[in-house]
């Protein structure tokens, strides 16, 4: 069972890195941002085990990833989106999106009433699944910067010998 | 009174060139606010700003508060590019700190457009990679994976065609996603693997609109609400593409 986790884990780093090539990110923040993606996906698929429900699982491992990619970026010379758009896209509900979109088309034409209720049910159950895990990813993201309350990290308190400098 | 070194007009024009440079490459609403303020202060003038989606509004003000400069900018079309943002952020630093100079900009700023993207070959192979993975988490075995990696590398080459002639953007997600799709599909006709309909949902899973979804709910949450809207509702059309191109295979293929 771990090492299924661990192996998933893998895989959303690659898939972290296949979209950080399609962004044309630095050469030098491939590899934070293989890290970064692979342990969104560590944290998101230990919490679903634990079951803690999809929607929050993906909050944890996103947020771990915004305060994560505030140290790469000092360490990097990045600006953090760098590091946390690319890493939190493998847990985009794709999946969920496209049942949803099924599920629409397929009640266009449907008559029988019983089928029609199952249907309209799990569309409905994707669709909330997927709007909800889009939100807290992206407020798993902006957290850290909402926390420490700056317009930029070169001000935070990770790095106040430079702030010296301004 | 103290003059300043660089005249308003050339200040303005360059400024509102780095905004139009970020919206399109992928940047936030806040961060390109708080860039353009950044290097106007290093310019010694006073910035304030309309942001939206395609077009950008400037206005920068003397200290003295004598003199203006406005202009309205319309960005060009987007397309995600991090080297630029990260090298616009490195630059609004060094406008700030050490000074740089309008002409010390724009070399730079053509310097960053000149950065050559990765090799066409190594993106289709990695994003590939991606499609295959995305199976994976999926619960896809290593059949499905390489349908799904064979099906995500004719899409992206696809997609790529058809943005070089100059395709609307969401039909070009939609000729990637029935291309995608359709490989996949054949997969699931002929019964290729155990769970084919893994790499029929995961195959189009490289064009989901990760950036502006995510920025959305990043400009919402900073209060850029028709910004957020905007960007949520072209994340919206982009699935939709994908999704009509899924079902247009479905059809073709009857299942």
């Amino acid at each position: 069972m771990l090492f299924d986790i661990i192996i998933k884990s893998f895989w959303s780093g690659i898939a972290a890195i296949g979209f950080a090539i399609l962004f044309n990110v630095p050469r030098r923040t491939l590899l934070a941002i293989f890290t970064l993606g692979a342990l969104g996906g560590l944290i998101k698929f230990t919490a679903m085990k634990l079951d803690v429900g999809i929607v929050f699982s993906s909050f944890l491992g996103a947020t771990v990833i915004g305060f994560i990619a505030i140290q790469m970026a000092h360490m990097r010379k990045s600006p953090p989106l760098v590091f946390s758009i690319p890493s939190v896209i493998p847990m985009v509900p794709g999946f969920f999106a496209y049942k949803m979109m099924l599920g629409l088309i397929a009640l266009t034409n449907m008559e029988n009433t019983d089928t029609y209720i199952q249907t309209l049910i799990e569309t409905v159950n994707s669709g909330a699944k997927m709007m909800f895990v889009l939100i807290s990813l992206g407020t798993g993201v902006a957290i850290p910067m909402l926390l420490t309350r700056k317009e930029s990290i070169k001000k935070s308190q990770y790095n106040k010998k430079k702030k010296a400098v301004t | 009174m103290k003059t300043l070194k660089e005249d308003a007009q050339s200040v303005g024009n360059i400024l509102i060139e780095v905004g139009a440079l970020l919206m399109s490459s992928g940047a936030n609403s806040n961060r390109i606010r708080v860039t353009l303020e950044r290097m106007a202060r290093g310019l010694g003038y006073g910035t304030e700003l309309l942001i939206t989606h395609r077009a950008l509004m400037l206005t920068i003000v003397e200290k003295d508060h004598q003199h203006f400069f406005s202009r309205l900018k319309r960005t060009s079309p987007h397309g995600v590019n991090f080297s630029i943002v990260s090298g616009i952020s490195h630059l609004s630093w060094n406008v700030l700190e050490q000074k740089w100079t309008v002409a010390q900009i724009s070399e730079e700023i053509q310097r960053l457009k000149a950065i050559p993207h990765y090799p066409r070959l190594v993106v289709l192979a990695l994003v590939g990679m991606a499609g295959a993975a995305f199976c994976n988490i999926f619960g896809g075995g290593y059949i499905e994976m390489s349908v799904a990696f064979v099906a995500t590398v004719a899409g992206l080459f696809v997609r790529q065609e058809a943005m070089r002639v100059k395709f609307n953007p969401y039909l070009c997600v939609f000729f990637a996603a029935f291309t995608a799709s359709f490989i996949a599909g054949l997969a699931e006709l002929f019964q290729i693997g155990a769970q084919p309909d893994k790499a029929f949902a995961t195959s189009v899973l490289f064009l989901v609109p990760g950036v502006p979804l995510i920025n959305s709910v990043t400009d919402l949450l900073e209060g850029n609400i028709q910004n957020g809207m905007v960007r949520a509702i072209s994340g919206l059309m982009i699935a939709f593409s994908i999704a009509i191109g899924l079902f247009s295979v479905r059809m073709i293929l009857n299942f």
